[in-house]
């Protein structure tokens, strides 16, 4: 039982998606076609392929562009050094040390709450993500005192359990960058995962289990290949964002004299005399061309094969009655939720109400931190500004990358491919030197365009920033989709947008919440471009958390951090309360 | 306030005045010069409040002195000020590239001594300062080759656990931190990068010496980038001494068990201050502005924060905590074109 493609690998699949009504519908003859493509590789060009074509120039010319220079390799034969290799194994070793675990946990809790009976899942659904949603600065700030080996409280408990004189751990180690690095990952990688797992077809299963294959022989042979479309998808972003990973190596791996790719460019753009561009520029492009043999292999691995698991037929994802094992699966759930959110967000929820983060005594306890929020005029107009931006932006962005995702699965136009790769590019791109490209390509627009000094240039540069995980997302699930819908939607007299509307859009819906939410968080998070694009007025709530925090009030960032976790609670609550609706109506 | 103004004006004017008083040959000539200028002056005023506003951009990030000196010029003059904040980096490069793209966006920019000489060397981004009259009034030491008028220095010591250090063994000077029983119980911001660890490496190099730093190498220090997490770390109880401390940070440690200390040596500083910027769109207001802050009125501000003013006469009447940190000895600073050079010194030593 290896074939997992529901779908006769002997059938010319290209024969089959030409001839396809649907195709053939919204592609309104060859003109159109050309015409819808070359408006989207001029919108992705735009968003992405100007930035970077900046960014080339500025790794090719002895200055930054506005500068008068020449043009060199200097950049590119400045990181050709053998300390450079080390730093780049180390990143590479980290982010697999992260990827994999993460991965595999997060294929687990998506399978225990997706597909089995366990307890409460719909609740440790929403909880188990949450800490994805925190400013990493306060998830690092609550691991180090936690996990300080001096006087962290797991260290201290464990002393004075086993009267030990060592440390179990020290969050200051190549242990404690991976762990708050999979922090952020497995939540991230749950969410990717967890409607695929529900969009899932029984009767692929159900034919594997009759032929005699065992429960875990039939998740590894047919579920999981089944997925593989989400699950390399998945695993090549979450690589990759490992690659980039800044925080966590900054703040646990700089005392431990842990060097990674980012903190080497942040160093050469932040802690050199003068900025070197040329060098950051041209590592973060070595790194581009390395991860964009990731994106080859991505595509050799799907060639030619089919994963559509939602068809015609009516179905509903199989719940697996575990029995008294899924009170096994819940202590897995709840564990995993009290030591990845229970343990930080405590700290951060108990710290809040005191004046000093890690002191609590009676005579400490104090409100000031919420009223000082409460009373910050430029945290409430940051706030409206990012709300704006992140609807504005995450609606517009996963429009966008359905279009692009739908494009690049479902159709075989001309130049699909390119539109794919262009969605792909900034995710490859560490996001401070994105940043600076933004920065550059907005600025050096010709005069008429005000894009530059306006919200403008917020917009499309979190548009371009989350492109890559918007495309993604649909990617995934247009994999799953029968063409036989879209065909019989057509055939039964359906209009293209009644077709669009009921069976895309309608089927898609929870990957596209889904990608919305990713999306609308990462603009709220966003840092990198915001600080070098904001204009005086169009503040920013990540310009306002590092203020505070450069301030020193800590306390306050976690007020914000914890007011943004009750949002995402609630966008989660009712996002899931929506798919459990429609899935129903299925 | 307009009466702060108004004596200010008088008083420079009248310091001119007696100035050119003394100088018989060129008296009729200075005296003119004197009364040409004020009245220039007054058309400054007129003209900037005809602007009505200006553009800031800060590299001294989340500071709420920037806010209540605003607010403070704009009741003065009636000028609103925009502010925009971002770290030393990121506003170098968004000034650079507004001028190479001729968006002229902002007026004045608050940064260091270091910086400066990069916008003005490298960048070529920042006009000539404007003679105002407040800015005869600055120390000498304060008075630079860059186009910078200098207003205020944000001066480091050193940040001890009460609870892990006894107080008959905190250290007093910097040399008291090479005592080995010290080894590995001390935190350093990093000083093989730009920031406030380097600025310590800098002047204690120059001022206490080479051998100090060999010593301070085998202290086996942990290294951190976030200033801020490491005084709470030392609050916690991680580690007992941080440096360098940011001195001004102290008042709002109260509370902590935590003392901050002042070396016998001295206090290693960094100067900031506000640079004119080449086709200042409101450049007027711009000059009102640099010229606000060497009065007394923002000096005092800035005192009052522990911060130390360039200008004499401030610092009476301050709480005497306060007043110790705003009138510390300043030991030294670092010096831009030398930069590169003492990046690899550090990187050898500390390694």
């Amino acid at each position: 039982m290896t074939i997992a493609y529901n779908r006769s690998s002997g059938v010319d699949a290209s024969t089959q998606l030409r001839g396809n009504a649907f195709t053939r519908a919204f592609s309104g003859g060859t003109l159109g076609r050309n015409i819808g493509m070359a408006v989207l590789i001029f919108i992705l060009g735009f968003l992405t392929l100007y930035p970077l074509s900046m960014l080339l120039y500025g790794s090719l010319h002895s200055t930054p562009p506005g500068m008068a220079g020449e043009f060199n390799l200097a950049g590119y034969r400045a990181i050709l050094t053998a300390q450079n290799l080390l730093v780049l194994v180390n990143t590479v070793g980290i982010s697999l040390a992260k990827t994999i675990p993460s991965l595999s946990i997060a294929v687990l809790l998506a399978w225990i709450i997706a597909r089995t009976d366990t307890p409460f899942r719909g609740t440790l659904e929403v909880l188990i993500t949450l800490p994805f949603f925190i400013p990493p600065i306060l998830t690092a700030m609550a691991w180090g005192m936690l996990g300080n080996p001096q006087v962290g409280v797991i260290n201290m408990a464990w002393r004075w359990l086993t009267g030990a004189e060592e440390p179990l751990v020290n969050v200051y180690s190549y242990g404690g960058v991976i762990w708050h690095m999979c922090q952020y990952s497995i939540p991230f990688l749950f969410l990717f995962i967890v409607d695929a797992f529900r969009a899932m077809d029984p009767s692929l299963e159900e034919s594997s289990r009759m032929c005699g294959a065992s429960r875990w022989s039939t998740f590894r042979k047919i579920t999981l290949v089944l997925m593989l479309p989400v699950l390399t998808s998945s695993f090549m972003l979450s690589f990759i964002r490992g690659i980039e990973s800044f925080e966590s190596p900054l703040f646990f791996g700089t005392p431990a004299g842990i060097t990674v790719i980012t903190t080497e460019i942040y160093e050469s753009i932040n802690h050199r005399a003068t900025p070197d561009y040329q060098y950051a520029t041209a590592l973060s492009f070595a790194i581009l061309g390395l991860m964009f043999l990731l994106v080859l292999w991505q595509w050799s691995l799907l060639r030619g094969k089919s994963f559509q698991t939602v068809t015609g037929k009516g179905f509903r994802p199989n719940v697996i009655e575990l029995g008294p094992w899924r009170w096994v699966t819940f202590g897995f759930c709840v564990l995993f939720f009290f030591v990845t959110v229970v343990l930080p967000v405590g700290q951060l929820l108990l710290g809040s109400f005191f004046r000093f983060f890690g002191f609590y005594t009676y005579d400490m306890l104090t409100l000031e931190h919420y009223r000082a929020v409460f009373a910050n005029s430029e945290f409430w107009r940051a706030m409206r500004n990012t709300m704006t931006l992140g609807l504005l932006g995450a609606t517009a962005t996963m429009v966008l990358g359905a279009i692009v995702a739908y494009v690049s699965v479902r159709t075989k136009w001309k130049g699909r491919r390119l539109i794919d790769v262009m969605a792909w590019l900034p995710w490859m791109m560490p996001g401070m030197v994105l940043g600076v490209g933004f920065l550059w390509a907005f600025a050096m627009l010709p005069g008429p365009l005000p894009i530059y000094g306006t919200i403008w240039a917020l917009l499309l540069a979190y548009i371009a920033l989350g492109t890559p995980v918007a495309t993604r997302v649909m990617t995934g699930s247009y994999h799953q989709l029968s063409y036989d819908l879209e065909e019989c939607s057509r055939v039964h007299g359906a209009t293209w947008f009644q077709t669009m509307w009921r069976i895309l859009v309608a089927l898609a819906w929870p990957a596209f919440a889904v990608g919305w939410v990713l999306t609308f968080f990462g603009i709220m998070r966003e840092l990198s471009a915001s600080i070098l694009l904001y204009s005086v007025g169009s503040e920013v709530l990540s310009v306002v958390l590092l203020k505070l925090w450069t301030n020193g009030n800590a306390e306050q960032v976690s007020v914000i951090g914890l007011m943004m976790m009750l949002l995402v609670i609630l966008f989660r609550w009712v996002q899931l309360r929506v798919i459990k609706s429609r899935i129903s109506k299925l | 306030m307009t009466n702060t103004r108004t004596t200010a004006v008088r008083s420079w004017s009248r310091r001119l005045f007696l100035a050119a008083a003394g100088s018989a040959a060129i008296m009729s000539g200075a005296s003119f010069s004197a009364i040409a200028q004020e009245d220039d002056w007054e058309k400054v005023i007129e003209a900037g409040k005809k602007e009505g506003s200006l553009v800031l951009y800060t590299a001294y990030v989340g500071q709420p002195s920037t806010k209540a000196i605003a607010d403070a010029f704009t009741a003065e003059y009636g000028i609103s000020v925009e502010v925009l904040e971002a770290r030393a980096s990121e506003i170098r490069e968004r000034v650079r590239v507004e001028q190479a793209a001729g968006r002229y966006a902002v007026d004045v920019m608050f940064t260091s001594e270091g910086q400066t000489r990069l916008y003005d060397l490298e960048d070529k981004s920042i006009d000539p300062l404007p003679v105002t009259p407040n800015s005869g009034k600055v120390r000498d030491q304060f008075k630079l080759e860059v186009p910078m008028a200098s207003v205020m220095t944000i001066p480091y010591g050193m940040l001890v656990n009460t609870r892990l250090v006894p107080e008959n063994e905190i250290p007093k000077k910097w040399t008291d931190l090479t005592d080995p029983k010290w080894k590995g119980k001390i935190l350093a911001d990093d000083p093989r990068a730009i920031g406030g660890g380097y600025s310590w490496w800098f002047s204690t190099y120059d001022k206490i010496g080479e051998d100090f730093h060999k010593k301070m190498g085998e202290q086996q220090l942990t290294f951190t980038r976030d200033q801020r997490e490491s005084q709470r770390r030392v609050a916690r109880g991680e580690y007992a001494i941080y440096i360098p401390l940011i001195l001004t940070d102290a008042p709002g440690l109260e509370g902590l068990p935590v003392q901050a200390v002042i070396p016998e040596e001295g206090v290693p500083y960094v100067l900031y201050g506000n640079v004119l910027l080449k086709n200042a769109p409101h450049p007027n207001a711009a000059k009102l502005y640099i010229d606000f802050l060497q009065s007394p009125a923002a000096q005092k501000i800035y005192a009052e924060l522990g911060h130390g003013p360039v200008v004499d006469g401030v610092t009476e009447g301050l709480p005497d905590n306060i007043r110790a940190l705003s009138e510390a000895k300043l030991l030294g600073t670092s010096d831009s074109r030398r930069q590169n050079e003492m990046l690899e010194k550090a990187k050898a030593i500390y390694k």
